[in-house]
């Protein structure tokens, strides 16, 4: 019996698409931890974790789309321009939550107008985001005139950023990382709109078919995208201490990568928010390698390009093992 | 109207003075036989009254049409660019001249260079009198377009590049191989990072330990920068560079850097950041780590360069120890008087003209910090 | 009536809208813009690596997957080209060596995406990275220009009939990959495979070779546009061609290639690179300031998605079915809302 419901969380466990990149982390940090003497210690991992939460939010919000069946290349954009909407308006002297609050309506508004102009205008999602991440930059340029937004940093600023933690080693991004992981995994799992929006994205006719709004929740899906990005830019702000106009460039291409180490699939309907989470730390740890062991920074690009290979690899290995595993679990039955 | 026009003249004649004072040697040897008080309007002494008749009859109201194509949109070049039309109202108001701006910057993708190569074409198509270029890509390939384009007649003048990595020996070639008119820059090497690494060497004197937070690998500023940086700390025998990260020129990625060398080396003395972006993103994570900045005895040294306003901010505050101010938009300036100098006025003019560079700091940060802003006060647009 | 019908289903063809659109903006430019005319030849001469790219990548969207490589392997492929060049290698042997480092970097896709079933998006985004890395550390180790082959420098430069000769190197090889996509059995292979890859595999097609082909088209075509644009720039700078990835994926979307998969041509792509590239080169001479130019570039990229969709649907409504346009299947489930 006890046998049986060993074996049974066991199954679970294995095919679980997150088994891959946790071993990935495993790997990689068990590897570090023996080269490089200061890696394994608490200041380092508060370190580079802390460079890293602005990234894994926006790579949660990415798994939100990316299993609808779409892709949110806007979202790097977007976070700079809630990042300049808070430099802005904390500079004219309004209050931190009001600014907060202007930021998250930006950035669902441009999360809705992507879902719109995906669904009811019918743009490919690739160009509906990368027109809308051209106009989030160019409102930005406009703006700032090329020059950076300063002078709106105080101490309330430097504890959102989290330059400043709140109690110990606790900051504020890396509670609101936690809080968002929290409400988007239990969103996913437990919600009737979870459900549905893997089913959109598995088959988004049979959905329709089936009587569900597809529409409503694609859009959804952008606008969980725009806030996460808007929350990212937030911390962003005040994390960066200044907002130049080309602040955003790259990022999304970070968190479609974090999402899809993390076991998300670009042809929608799989995901994971803690494989994003973990997947965004494969990536931060990668580069915090690079750093404390000292590669020379012109071969910093060729070691990033192995270690996302190694990525998949290693998930992929998982994977056809696992399917192993499984199958000759299934076959003593 | 009258009045505020005279005022306005006489302040620009005010700051450009300044400018003129603390620039030494090379830029004003650059406009050559050509007094600098006639063109500034300096010295009380000097009536300029006749020069300015002369050069205005010259002029004749032309209207000359100016291409500038920085690599990006960014706080240093829109500074250069004030710093050029702050010298170009001065000339439209004493000489008549009539002026076209035209501002060409990619958005992204600065350090490949290769849109500016479209730019270029398009100006020339356009007949532009006079373009200034500061481009990443290959200097073999911007001197090509230049020579096409002075063949029809465009003039090209190239800021803040980094020609000293491959320019030829003037001994026998005054032109050192390069198509543009005159290159108006700073040395990369000895007039930036240089002045770093002694500032660096004084303050510690000459005993401690240094990481640097470097550019994108592959720019050719940061190779620079960093072979001069290197070749003074090598003079110090006491000094010793003991890690480099890649900050890729933009602040947060300063930050990372900056922090995970940190917690490898907490003993550090200095930190060397190759633009200012970086090196606040270095004091961020300073404070971060918990330890000290510079107080002139102990601390961490933090230098940047760059000269730009928010980085002065940061060295009142105490966050910033130093940086090298390149002097941007002194830059804009003598962009503009050289073109004159040369387009209008006949003059020949020098091939390479290094405006000063200087090391900033707190003890002199309200010389050089008052200087960019009233430049930037100035609110002249083309 | 006849003419209508033809008129109809010919703006229901992939890409021909667009084609419309980009005449029509043309017109406009030399209309607002004079001296437009003047700078033809120098613009398109400057589009021509990126345009390859952009065939490249509708070859490798057609067949349902992405190469976000293409641009790094560009950049290197011309880097490549220069070094053995200015080493002293024949022109001939420089040439064929930067092609081949497309088509290597080609089959490295092919073979991680294939063998290893890795992702495509990151599998192609490592070798972005290597490729990229790989052309810095090229271009730390040695000077990447001078090379002094008069025939080299004439793949760009020289001219047939006062048209330079790029044109028609990239014409004939984007004429290739039209006739290899909508006359080959290969071509209907990578179209049954975008449109269902478990379909095509139940069909008898073998899918993986069929995707390990598309992977190298793209390279080798990257690597071509790399030697392009080393005969163009004469010189090579590390960061060379990244960035490129995203024009030439864009400049294929707006041509109607689908990013689901199974629906596009060489030409369709050619057409929406050619008009991307045409509305910033007419932006840029009407002397929109770089600040707006995002935002412009922006709308105007949305207006002519929408228009070449409109324009599709209503030609594909009013035709009658004709077995001619079953390449182009009417758009998919995944493009709409």
């Amino acid at each position: 019996m006890a046998n049986q419901r060993f074996n049974i969380s066991m199954k679970k466990f294995l095919s679980d698409p997150i088994l891959g990149v946790i071993i990935l982390l495993l790997l990689v940090g068990g590897v570090a931890s023996f080269t490089v003497e200061v890696f394994f210690t608490l200041q380092n991992f508060t370190n580079f974790l802390s460079g890293s939460y602005f990234v894994m939010l926006l790579a949660m919000g990415m798994t939100v789309v990316l299993i609808s069946g779409g892709i949110d290349l806007s979202i790097g954009a977007v976070m700079a321009l809630c990042a300049g909407i808070v430099a802005k308006l904390a500079l004219q002297g309004m209050s931190v939550p009001l600014v907060i609050v202007c930021a998250l309506a930006v950035g669902a508004f441009v999360g809705c107008l992507n879902g719109l102009l995906v669904t009811v205008v019918g743009l490919p999602d690739f160009i509906a985001t990368l027109a809308m991440s051209a106009f989030a930059t160019g409102i930005l340029f406009i703006w700032t005139k090329g020059t950076p937004i300063v002078g709106y940093m105080d101490e309330t600023y430097k504890q959102i950023g989290g330059l400043a933690p709140i109690y110990r080693e606790v900051t504020v991004p890396m509670v609101i990382a936690i809080v968002v992981a929290f409400a988007l995994g239990a969103m996913l799992k437990k919600t009737k709109f979870g459900v549905h929006l893997f089913s959109v994205g598995s088959n988004r006719l049979a959905t329709r078919q089936s009587g569900i709004n597809v529409t409503n929740i694609r859009i959804l899906a952008y606008v969980i995208s725009g806030v996460c990005a808007a929350l990212s830019g937030i911390i962003m702000a005040g994390r960066n201490t200044t907002v130049p106009p080309d602040l955003g460039g790259g990022y999304e291409v970070l968190a479609i990568a974090a999402a899809l180490i993390g076991g998300a699939s670009l042809m929608g309907g799989r995901g994971r928010i803690l494989g994003a989470i973990l997947g965004e730390v494969v990536l931060a740890m990668t580069i915090n390698i690079i750093n404390l062991l000292g590669v020379p920074s012109s071969y910093q690009k060729i070691f990033i390009g192995g270690i996302l290979l190694l990525a998949v690899l290693v998930n992929q290995l998982v994977i056809s093992s696992r399917t192993k595993i499984l199958m000759r679990s299934t076959n003593k039955k | 109207m009258k009045s505020t026009i005279k005022t306005k003249t006489l302040v620009l004649a005010v700051i450009a003075s300044l400018v003129t004072l603390t620039m030494t040697g090379s830029a004003a040897n650059a406009i050559g036989t050509l007094k600098q008080d006639a063109l500034t309007g300096t010295s009380a002494t000097v009536d300029t009254a006749a020069t300015d008749a002369a050069i205005r009859k010259l002029v004749n109201g032309r209207t000359i049409k100016l291409g500038f194509a920085p690599p990006i949109l960014s706080e240093a070049y829109t500074i250069a660019q004030q710093g050029a039309w702050n010298q170009m109202k001065d000339y439209e108001t004493r000489y008549g001249v009539k002026w076209v701006w035209t501002e060409e910057a990619p958005l992204n993708n600065a350090h490949s260079g290769v849109e500016t190569t479209g730019f270029i074409q398009n100006y020339v198509a356009k007949k532009y009198d006079a373009v200034f270029v500061c481009s990443a890509a290959p200097a073999a390939v911007m001197q090509q377009l230049y020579k096409q384009g002075s063949a029809k007649g465009v003039e090209f003048y190239q800021f803040n590049s980094t020609e000293q990595l491959n320019q030829k020996s003037q001994a026998t070639d005054a032109t050192a191989g390069l198509s543009s008119v005159s290159n108006i820059s700073y040395d990369n090497r000895w007039q930036s990072g240089a002045l770093a690494a002694q500032y660096i060497a004084k303050e510690l004197k000459g005993k401690g330990e240094i990481i640097m937070i470097l550019g994108p690998a592959g720019s050719d500023w940061t190779k620079l920068r960093e072979q001069g940086f290197r070749a003074v700390i090598k003079k110090f025998p006491g000094l010793k560079i003991v890690g480099a990260a890649d900050g890729g020129y933009v602040r947060d990625k300063g930050l990372t850097a900056a922090a995970d060398l940190l917690t490898k080396y907490p003993k550090i003395n200095a930190i060397y950041g190759e633009n200012e972006d970086m090196a606040l993103g270095a004091s961020a994570a300073i404070d971060a780590a918990r330890l000290k900045h510079w107080d002139g005895k102990s601390g961490i040294i933090t230098i940047g360069a760059d000269g730009l306003v928010s980085g002065m901010d940061e060295i009142r505050k105490g966050n910033l120890t130093a940086t090298v101010n390149v002097g941007y938009a002194d830059m804009g300036r003598t962009m503009i008087r050289t073109m004159f100098a040369h387009k209008v006025l006949g003059m020949d003019v020098a091939k390479f003209i290094r405006v000063p560079t200087v090391i900033v700091d707190k003890s002199n940060v309200d010389i050089f910090q008052s200087q960019i802003k009233a430049e930037l006060a100035t609110k002249v647009k083309y | 009536m006849k003419f209508k019908n033809f008129f109809f289903r010919s703006v229901s063809i992939t890409g021909v809208p667009i084609f419309g659109l980009l005449i029509l903006i043309v017109a406009l430019f030399q209309f607002v813009v004079p001296i437009f005319n003047a700078t033809v030849g120098d613009y398109i001469t400057n589009l021509v690596p990126v345009l390859l790219l952009t065939v490249g990548a509708a070859i490798v969207i057609i067949g349902g997957s992405i190469d976000l490589s293409i641009g790094t392997v560009c950049g290197l492929s011309a880097g490549i080209t220069m070094w053995t060049l200015a080493s002293g290698l024949p022109t001939a042997l420089s040439i064929l060596l930067g092609v081949a480092t497309g088509t290597f970097f080609g089959l490295l896709n092919g073979f991680l995406i294939t063998k290893f079933g890795i992702n495509d998006f990151i599998a192609t985004l490592a070798t972005l990275n290597i490729s990229g890395g790989l052309l810095i550390v090229l271009s730390q180790a040695t000077e990447l220009y001078g090379a002094e082959s008069e025939f080299f420098t004439s793949l760009v430069y020289g001219s047939f009939f006062g048209i330079p000769t790029s044109f028609f190197i990239a014409g004939a090889i984007i004429l290739l990959m039209q006739f290899l996509l909508l006359k080959t059995i290969l071509g209907r292979r990578i179209f049954a495979m975008g449109n269902s890859g478990a379909a095509a595999n139940v069909a008898g097609i073998n899918v993986r070779n069929v995707k390990l082909a598309t992977f190298v088209l793209s390279g080798t075509l990257a690597g071509c546009a790399g030697v392009l644009l080393a005969s163009r720039l004469g010189g090579v700078q590390a960061f060379l061609g990244l960035g490129y990835e995203f024009t030439a994926i864009a400049g294929a979307v707006v041509g109607g290639v689908s990013l689901a998969g199974g629906r596009g041509s060489a030409a369709a792509a050619l057409a929406g690179g050619l008009f991307i590239g045409t509305l910033a080169q007419g932006l840029q001479l009407i002397g929109v300031e770089p600040i707006f130019f995002g935002i412009v570039s922006g709308l105007a990229l949305i207006i002519g998605v929408i228009f070449d969709q409109k324009i599709q649907d209503i030609g594909q409504l009013r035709s009658r079915f004709d077995s001619r346009v079953l390449a182009q299947p009417p758009r998919k489930e995944g493009d709409h809302g």
